[in-house]
């Protein structure tokens, strides 16, 4: 009864293939259909932050730090709410992280500034004695990818439907105009920030990495 | 033997992957050293800018070791161990020696592109499935080329019957392409818009699904790299070497089922405490545990073959590093169940313990495998006595040490952190600032790093050895039966 | 469809599956040492592919019966 399947590779191959495929189908498409749905007040991202969302992700923020919270009284006592699953709606992809060698970071915007993080990323053994953080002096003189992350907003836009441009959502027209928009949200950041030469780079038309990490590090809330 | 037959087996393409298997190996492994180092003294994060940074070479660490080094494992065996257990020699299709070797190539420049995209930062952030997608296409290629190998090996066999490790080869390919595919669906952002960097793309899951997904992979992946493949190697690399057949060679049927069932279906955790009839779930529950007896089968299967052997093993370090190999298969596969548990997953998720498991298996079970599979083809493939058996004994010391330092002090690493996270004072307020729990782990830390040294000295010990094989060790003039001979 | 309906679905899904695999299972089991005992099969002489294979050493099983191990061809 059985002996053809060992010794018929077809049939052993696919009694193999559908034994894996069904187990993934039903433990978790279900959950898929139901996770989906954007939480009320959840935003898509500007294009300033996506740009610091890529910049997190170019640097592996995420093999460091998790984003998110669970439930219960020790980390909502340390981080603030707990996390839920619509929060994320926007997030592609999600940078939940598996390890916290640093502190989770989903709600870092409430209780950290600009100029903290300012200080803290040229120099956190400064800020905070005993971190074991790196030093990110780089992300003051490599300048922000706005194209890649207009790139981005305009995909997601474009492909999934994210709501930029509905009521109370994020605008997001033509490069230029996002463009704008960018170095206006930009201009409030570098105004907090006392490192001369972004100052200066943001007179000239260019963003650097920090402001537009700061900028995404300032929405998670 | 009859002398009538002048076909022999041909070990081009397995060669090749030993080599790259070593090499990987030391790159992988030495990028973990670093990245260990880094965390116990952080001024190492700052000689090379951004490309020296722990957060950019983690994922090369990662990758390296899974998609290097024991991809280049899995294959140097499986194109020696396909062609003996099915009786047929690569050197009877030009086809297939073809498509061996440009998957050789095609593999080695997908490696290239993705240590080098890594490194400039392109990355997904999806553990283990960092590459972005040009390197993606690139793998699954490869990957399909594998699959064109299997299955024509198999097409021209002379052995009717697929040996037990032939399904877990078969296996772990099915498994992989389906994990890979699916993780990694995503889309690229210049394609779209017509600007920005052509590398980047977005994934086509979004938040909790994406992490469904990714997790989906990141379990299962596991299953189909660092478990099945390597069990391929010991039910072949085991009986061989000791010259006993497997205990039960209907447990290891029986065992592969089982764990084909228990791995992905272990997954209906998921449905404890959801909406689903209480029924439903009790069911669930009861079945998983009675199907997880048989995936314990291959682990008991292998010890119980050196059963009245046990000489062998004060003999012979090759089978010090496999029955070694399955006992850490045991422990690891004890260890996980454990976290999964919900109270102590509370306690262990984010905390080092759960690299420290990781090492036990990666460390223990498939590198200990890697490496003692490739001593034993050592002497058939290059037809020279392995070079030096005093160092075959001392890289099997060193590394135990290596790995035993990893472990515990990962687990108390780990467990000390977790517990300071949720301490409390008198009042119910937190005990401890996150500070301080960073600091109180540098001793560990410290001991991890030099633990991994050892290891990653041991893989020196290995290439060096396998190096002297090659080119001037004895030569010997008959294939060696079972146990690899060694100066 | 709403969620809870999927999600009794997803149940019988996998409840079923699980039942239907751990039976057949048993009955692969069954039919294993079966064969076995009846003489239909000798499993056990499935490890000399790894103990026995050199590319000219006699099949355990091949493709035409006269090439196949003694032992296996009297039974
Ligand atoms: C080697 C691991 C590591 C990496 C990589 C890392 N961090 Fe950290 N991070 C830490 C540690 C440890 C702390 C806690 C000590 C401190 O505040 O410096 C920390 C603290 C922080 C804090 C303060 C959080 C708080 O609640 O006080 C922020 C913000 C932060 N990191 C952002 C980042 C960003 C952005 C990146 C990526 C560019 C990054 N980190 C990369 C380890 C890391």
């Amino acid at each position: 009864m059985f002996h053809w399947l060992e010794k018929n590779p077809f049939f052993f191959a696919v009694g193999v293939f559908l034994v894996i495929a069904y187990a993934g189908i039903v433990t978790i498409l279900p959950d898929f259909m139901e996770s989906a749905r954007p939480l009320k007040g959840t935003k898509p991202y500007t294009v300033l932050q996506l740009a610091g969302r890529q910049v997190y992700i170019r640097n592996g923020c995420n093999t460091c730090h998790s984003q998110l919270i669970r439930p219960f009284k020790s980390e909502t006592d340390r981080y603030g709410k707990y996390s839920l699953s619509g929060e994320y709606a926007y997030d592609r992809p999600f940078l939940w992280g598996s390890r916290r060698i640093g502190p989770d970071l989903h709600r870092v915007g409430n209780y950290r500034t600009t100029d903290w993080h300012e200080n803290h990323m040229l120099n956190p053994q400064a800020v905070v004695p005993g971190s074991i953080m790196p030093k990110y002096g780089f992300m003051f003189k490599k300048s922000a990818d706005l194209k890649t992350a207009y790139a981005e907003a305009y995909t997601v836009k474009k492909v999934f439907d994210v709501p930029y441009n509905q009521p109370g959502m994020p605008k997001l027209g033509t490069y230029d105009q996002a463009k704008k928009a960018a170095f206006i949200q930009a201009g409030k950041i570098v105004a907090g920030m006392k490192n001369q030469g972004v100052k200066d780079a943001y007179k000239n038309g260019d963003i650097k990495e920090i402001v537009a990490l700061i900028a995404y590090l300032n929405g998670l809330k | 033997m009859q002398s009538s037959n002048a076909i022999n087996y041909d070990y081009t393409v397995a060669k090749y992957f030993t080599v790259s298997a070593i090499v990987l190996g030391i790159v992988g492994m030495s990028v973990g050293v670093i990245i260990a180092f880094q965390l116990a003294f952080p001024e190492l994060n700052n000689f090379f800018g951004e490309y020296g940074t722990f957060g950019r070479l983690r994922p090369i660490h990662t990758d390296g070791v899974a998609f290097g080094f024991t991809v280049s494992g899995i294959m140097a065996t499986w194109y020696y161990i396909g062609q003996r257990v099915l009786k047929v020699s690569m050197a009877e299709s030009k086809f297939l020696m073809f498509i061996g070797k440009l998957q050789f190539w095609l593999y080695i420049i997908v490696v290239a592109v993705a240590v080098v995209s890594l490194l400039m930062g392109e990355t997904s952030s999806k553990e283990y499935a960092e590459f972005e997608w040009p390197v993606d296409i690139g793998i699954v290629i490869v990957w399909v080329l594998w699959g064109v190998s299997i299955f024509g090996l198999i097409g021209i066999r002379r052995e009717k019957v697929l040996y037990i490790s032939v399904w877990y080869y078969i296996a772990t390919f099915l498994g992989v392409a389906m994990l890979y595919v699916f993780n990694n669906m995503e889309v690229p952002t210049y394609f779209v818009s017509g600007m920005g960097d052509w590398f980047h793309s977005v994934s086509m899951y979004a938040g909790s699904n994406d992490a469904m997904v990714q997790w989906w992979y990141g379990h299962n992946a596991v299953a189909f790299v660092f478990t099945v493949p390597i069990i391929a190697m010991i039910y072949y690399f085991l009986p061989k070497e000791s010259g006993q057949p497997i205990f039960s060679y209907k447990l290891s049927l029986l065992s592969f089922w089982g764990l084909m069932f228990v791995y992905l279906w272990a997954g209906g955790h998921h449905l404890l405490y959801s909406t689903v009839p209480d029924w439903v779930q009790t069911m669930a529950s009861i079945f998983s545990i009675i199907l997880i007896l048989p995936s314990w089968g291959s682990a008991i299967n292998i010890l119980l073959t050196m059963k009245g052997e046990w000489g062998q093993l004060k003999d012979n370090p090759l089978i010090k590093f496999y029955v070694l190999a399955s006992t850490f298969y045991m422990l690891s596969t004890l260890e996980g169940p454990i976290q999964a548990i919900k109270s102590v997953n509370a306690l262990a998720h984010f905390t080092d313990w759960i690299p420290g498991h990781v090492h036990d298996g990666t460390l223990g079970w498939v590198g200990f495998m890697i490496i003692g599979g490739i001593f034993h083809m050592a002497p058939r493939m290059f037809k020279r006595e392995i070079f030096s058996k005093k160092l075959v004994e001392a890289q099997f010391w060193l590394q135990t040490t290596g790995i035993v330092m990893y472990f515990t002090s990962m687990w108390i690493a780990g467990i000390t952190q977790g517990m300071m996270w949720r301490a409390t004072d008198q009042y119910g307020n937190l005990a401890y600032s996150f500070i301080d729990t960073v600091e109180v782990l540098h001793p560990y830390w410290t001991l991890r790093a030099v633990g991994g040294s050892f290891y990653l000295i041991g893989v020196f010990m290995w290439a060096y050895n396998i190096y002297k094989t090659a080119t001037s060790s004895k030569a010997i003039e008959k294939e060696p039966q079972y146990a690899s001979p060694m100066a | 469809m709403d969620m809870e309906f999927i999600r009794n679905l997803q149940g019988w899904g996998y409840v079923s599956m699980i039942f239907f695999l751990t039976i057949g299972f048993y009955i692969y089991i069954y039919y294993l040492y079966k064969s076995q005992k009846g003489g239909k099969k000798d499993y056990e002489k499935y490890s000399d592919m790894a103990l026995n294979d050199d590319i000219d050493d006699t099949l355990v099983e091949g493709k035409h019966p006269q090439e196949n191990k003694k032992d296996n061809e009297e039974r």
